[in-house]
């Protein structure tokens, strides 16, 4: 009895697996996936690339520079985006299989919270903001802002954002930051603390700045300089980076042609649009 | 015969799939233990890019957030078990326990969010801290979370306790208190350590409502008690980090590791339920 009821269970499912895997396939997909600075360009170039051609499928997804990387190295994607340079480490490993290619320009904001912005505090030399993170300057009274204990945000040092950072005010960019106070992930979630606090100050892409967080200058004196187009453009803003999107040498031609189409007129259009400097 | 067989192989195959897990997290974490031993279990510092692998402040915050939430919700589930199974009427009862199995399957994550909009402002308010990511947060959500588990397995317990027992208090004229105390808590014991372990299980492996308020900096509070400081679990530290670190490296075998640490505490945890019935 029960072997019958097996039987017939067993060749009930091989003819619905049959079925299913004879399905005609479905549309190809281009699987895009890593920094979250780099994510709302390819966001909209993909909504954008898919009127062209709506037969090709687009997932874009975050997870940080770090893991854009990690992802083309095992194969899992097929575009990986990165806010910051590779690593040595990582240019010995894919160097040799893969493109980087820059897609935008960006600065890196240091940014802090409406109320310390609004108590005085509108620029900070490099050498000031490395004290702060080192744990050196702990109120911003010290700095001529209101007495309040500065909430010292740092990002998980796998990301692009920080690598920059730490790069240009830390002097190496996998410098320990003693004096930070929690560690955040995206720039989402980063701009989410600032934006929520009235003591803070964290390391931001240009394109997350609003009202309740906002731009420092930075430099010495009168040379302090704002991350503004024209500034960054000229070379004068310092702490900025090339945002990369990784991709492998021998991709197939869909990917080949979204690269194209990111690096095209209307992809960089599409770059300004949502913040960021163009490469052209 | 056919059952039998059916029923055996499954027996086999959910058993031997604990031990492969295991064996994965240790063949995967066996490089990290070759390399540096086994002193990096009580290491300070986790700086993956120097490697530093220290699992000392992952450990502690992890044992402060399961210390705090079990301190509060097993009081609160144990006396709301009291309350259901002994004092209120009968059609309350249906009722609040429907509430709390209710509790019981929010999926985690939208206590994180939960705690992140309501549960941080109001402890930076409250408490006068810089921050609101917290060990205490932590803990406050984990007991949100453990507290229907221990609620509902303790009401079980209580209930189960044989009616003869109660008229045979009452008889000998033991007032309510003392036959609580006395009486029925002592008897349903075995069911209450049942509950408290599994919900240390829970607490122990939550992971992205951990993630979102706990700070995720890996330092030891100072000093060790202080659960008012961001800390990091070993928890909020895989989900960080899980996504970025490239496979088969280092980094990697040091996150499994910590999985791995948690498994082994997970499972000591399950054999005490098992073999000290009348000890403890």
């Amino acid at each position: 009895m029960f072997q019958r009821w097996f039987a017939n269970a067993l060749s009930g499912l091989l003819l619905v697996g049959l079925l299913v895997v004879s399905l005609p396939a479905a549309s190809v997909t281009i699987k895009v996936a890593g920094s979250t600075t780099v994510l709302p360009i390819l966001t909209e170039a993909a909504k954008q690339y898919r009127v062209i051609h709506p037969e090709l499928n687009l997932t874009v997804s975050g997870g940080g520079s770090g893991m854009g990387v990690a992802n083309i190295e095992r194969g899992t994607i097929d575009i990986g985006m990165a806010s910051r340079p590779l690593s040595e480490g990582e240019a010995g490993r894919i160097g040799d299989t893969t493109d980087v290619i820059p897609v935008a320009r960006d600065a890196v904001a240091i940014a802090v919270s409406k109320a310390v912005y609004e108590s005085g505090v509108t620029q900070l030399s490099l050498s000031q903001i490395a004290a702060i993170y080192r744990g050196e300057i702990r109120n911003w009274r010290e700095l001529g802002g209101l007495d309040a204990r500065i909430l010292v945000i740092d990002k998980e040092a796998s990301r692009g954002t920080r690598h920059v950072f730490a790069d240009v005010v830390l002097g190496n960019p996998r410098a320990r930051a003693a004096g930070a106070t929690i560690v955040t992930g995206s720039n989402n979630e980063e701009q989410s603390v600032i934006s929520r606090s009235d003591q803070a100050i964290g390391m931001l892409s240009n394109a997350w700045l609003n009202d309740r967080v906002r731009a420092i200058a930075v430099g010495e004196g009168d040379a302090a300089v704002l991350p503004t187009a024209e500034n960054v453009a000229k070379g004068r803003y310092i702490i900025k980076r090339d945002l990369n999107i990784l991709v492998r040498k021998h991709s197939r031609d869909e990917v080949k042609g979204f690269v194209d189409f990111l690096r095209s007129a209307q992809g960089q259009a599409i770059v300004q649009t949502v913040g960021f400097h163009s490469v052209r | 015969m056919m059952l039998r067989w059916w029923l055996s192989t499954s027996a086999l195959l959910s058993s031997l799939t604990i031990v492969l897990v295991l064996g994965f997290l240790l063949q995967s974490s066996w490089p990290l233990i070759q390399q540096q031993g086994i002193a990096f279990i009580i290491g300070t510092e986790w700086y993956p890019f120097e490697s530093l692998f220290g699992m000392l402040p992952a450990l502690i915050g992890t044992i402060w957030a399961v210390a705090l939430a079990l301190l509060i919700a097993l009081p609160c589930g144990v006396a709301a078990a009291i309350l259901c199974s002994e004092l209120l009427p009968k059609s309350l009862r249906g009722s609040v326990r429907f509430g709390m199995e209710l509790m019981a399957g929010v999926p985690s994550v939208v206590y994180g969010l939960l705690g992140m909009w309501l549960l941080l402002p109001l402890l930076e308010s409250q408490l006068n801290l810089l921050t609101g990511r917290t060990l205490l947060a932590a803990g406050l959500l984990l007991a949100l979370m453990i507290l229907p588990t221990i609620m509902v397995l303790s009401e079980d317990a209580i209930r189960a306790v044989r009616q003869s027992q109660r008229e045979a208090a009452k008889n000998l004229g033991i007032g309510w208190d003392a036959t609580l105390w006395r009486v029925l808590l002592p008897q349903a014991w075995p069911g209450i350590r049942v509950a408290t372990l599994l919900a240390t299980g829970r607490a122990m492996g939550e992971t992205v409502a951990v993630m979102l308020v706990v700070g995720s900096i890996d330092r030891i509070p100072e000093p060790f008690y202080n659960f008012l400081q961001p800390a990091q679990t070993l928890t909020s530290r895989i989900g960080r980090e899980m996504a970025e670190a490239s496979v088969g490296s280092l980094h990697w075998a040091a996150l499994l590791f910590c999985g791995l640490m948690l498994a082994v505490v997970a499972m000591g945890i399950a054999l005490l339920s098992e073999r000290r019935r009348t000890i403890i």
